[in-house]
């Protein structure tokens, strides 16, 4: 089962649909098992960095949106 | 046959006069259409004078016509009414002026004006005039709108009033004019035609309350109707109620069915748009809150996956894996140190069996050389040499100090 260890790319280049991909290609493959201990941490280290970059596309979505909608608080006040 | 008159022969009144009358009777008897403006009609005269006036333009001329004929008419003729008439024009030599001979008179009825009028209609519409094609979409917000009406009147006010409560800052073009009677369809045109040259008015409302078909009837004159057609800026009919239909709608790019209607055509509510443009942006906002609330719920689930939530499992698994390898090791190990010792045991029993020890420790003791043969002979073994002697439970080293060979044997026997 010779499986590419885990992406490489750096985090932070990676679109959001990209990122959340291999998020949730990881995780298949730490279910799945029959990796090596050795990759097993790997591919959680990088799981690890994959949410944390995913959380952050959407943390920013929300304050744009939120910015939005004070920005019309203010008009309506 | 022109007639050759000059300054030194010229011709007579009476020869001018019957030359007239002679081409004025070439013209023959004709079907004239128009609106009788005046009639006078004296008891003991045998003919009635009539002024019969054109529908569009200020020209008028005499009718005269029996008072037999006149009285024949089913319905009496009434100024205003239009009438087509069936007369020859004469020409009279004393006081030298024409008119029109009537010999037929028709009212123009209701049922033949609608019949005259359908047949205007279809004449038009042949002419492609009231094409769908030529329709204007009208501006969704008029810079101007213009509007022929009547100075004062009920269809001025709807237009205004109704525009104003729609979109309060409308600005109108008012072009008064008559919209009733023989004046208003000329009035009506001229209207038109300067609100069309007017560069801010980009839309034309032409609104007039109800009347009869007689009332309405200049606004399906033709030259009316080709005026329109021929518009840049778009035109809105508003004539009458919901049921008339003069041709002016079937031209106008829009037909509005009252002029309340019309003004709710040419210029949008403001309330209505507002709240689109507030339900839009309402809608642009859940759409993508919606979207951002999806996706973090979709990432929620990967994180609380146990692979990613509690990494411990993972190592946990392993740790688990390990110790019980570990054990089982333990135990198979275990297993064979024991049957190890067993075997070991044994071969120490049988080591020690086979081994001189129990004869040592029954007296008997080995001797060796200095090399460590045991020495089964004296031979060889001279006073003085250093000898080890093994015994049950240790050696003991000695010098010799002599030998004594024993007798011979016969038979070379031998001890292991």
């Amino acid at each position: 089962m010779a499986e590419p260890t885990a992406g490489t790319t750096d985090v932070q280049e990676l679109s959001y649909e990209a990122a959340r991909e291999e998020l949730v290609e990881v995780v298949r493959r730490l279910e799945a098992g029959g990796t090596t201990l050795e990759e097993s941490l790997a591919l959680w280290e990088r799981g690890e960095l994959l949410a944390t970059a995913c959380q952050r596309w959407l943390d920013g979505a929300r304050e744009r949106l939120d910015a939005a909608l004070e920005g019309d608080q203010e008009q309506d006040d | 046959m022109a007639l050759e008159t000059s300054p030194a022969a010229p011709a007579p009144v009476r020869q001018i006069a019957n030359a007239i009358a002679g081409w004025v009777d070439r013209l023959g008897a004709v079907w004239v259409e128009g609106q009788v403006t005046q009639v006078t009609r004296r008891t003991g005269m045998a003919t009635v004078f009539m002024t019969l006036r054109d529908a569009v333009a200020d020209i008028s001329v005499t009718v005269t016509c029996a008072r037999s004929l006149y009285d024949s008419l089913d319905a009496p003729l009434v100024e205003g009414a239009s009438i087509v008439v069936h007369a020859k024009p004469s020409y009279y030599p004393t006081r030298g002026t024409i008119s029109l001979q009537a010999r037929e008179i028709r009212m123009v009825g209701l049922g033949e004006l609608l019949a005259r009028l359908e047949r205007r209609r279809q004449l038009l519409a042949a002419e492609g005039l009231f094409e769908r094609s030529l329709k204007r979409p009208l501006p969704f917000l008029p810079t101007r709108v213009g509007l022929v009406t009547a100075p004062g009147s009920a269809a001025e006010r709807d237009v205004l009033e109704n525009a104003r409560r729609r979109w309060p800052a409308v600005r109108f073009e008012v072009a008064y004019a008559a919209m009733q009677g023989t004046r208003s369809c000329a009035e009506v045109m001229e209207a038109i035609a300067r609100l069309d040259r007017h560069p801010e008015v980009d839309v034309i409302v032409v609104a007039r309350g109800g009347g009869s078909v007689e009332d309405l009837l200049p606004f399906s004159d033709e030259a009316l109707v080709r005026a329109v057609a021929a518009t840049r800026t778009p035109v809105v009919s508003a004539i009458g109620h919901e049921p008339d239909q003069p041709l002016l709608d079937l031209v106008a790019d829009v037909r509005a069915s009252t002029p309340t209607d019309a003004a709710k055509l040419v210029v949008p509510d403001v309330t209505d748009e507002l709240r689109g443009v507030a339900a839009a942006r309402d809608r642009l906002r859940a759409a993508v809150a919606g979207r951002v609330d999806r996706e973090q719920a979709g990432l929620d689930a990967l994180r609380s996956r146990p692979a990613l939530a509690d990494p411990r499992s993972l190592v946990h698994a392993r740790v688990e894996e390990v110790a019980g390898l570990r054990a089982r090791a333990r135990r198979s190990l275990g297993h064979r140190l024991d049957r190890a010792a067993d075997d070991i045991g044994h071969q120490r029993a049988r080591a020690r069996a086979l081994s001189p020890l129990a004869t040592l420790q029954r007296g008997y003791a080995v001797l060796q050389d200095t090399d460590g043969h045991v020495l089964t002979s004296v031979a060889g073994v001279a006073a003085g040499a250093t000898v080890s002697v093994r015994v049950a439970d240790g050696r003991v080293h000695a010098t010799t100090t002599g030998v004594d060979a024993d007798p011979l044997e016969t038979d070379g026997g031998h001890d292991g």
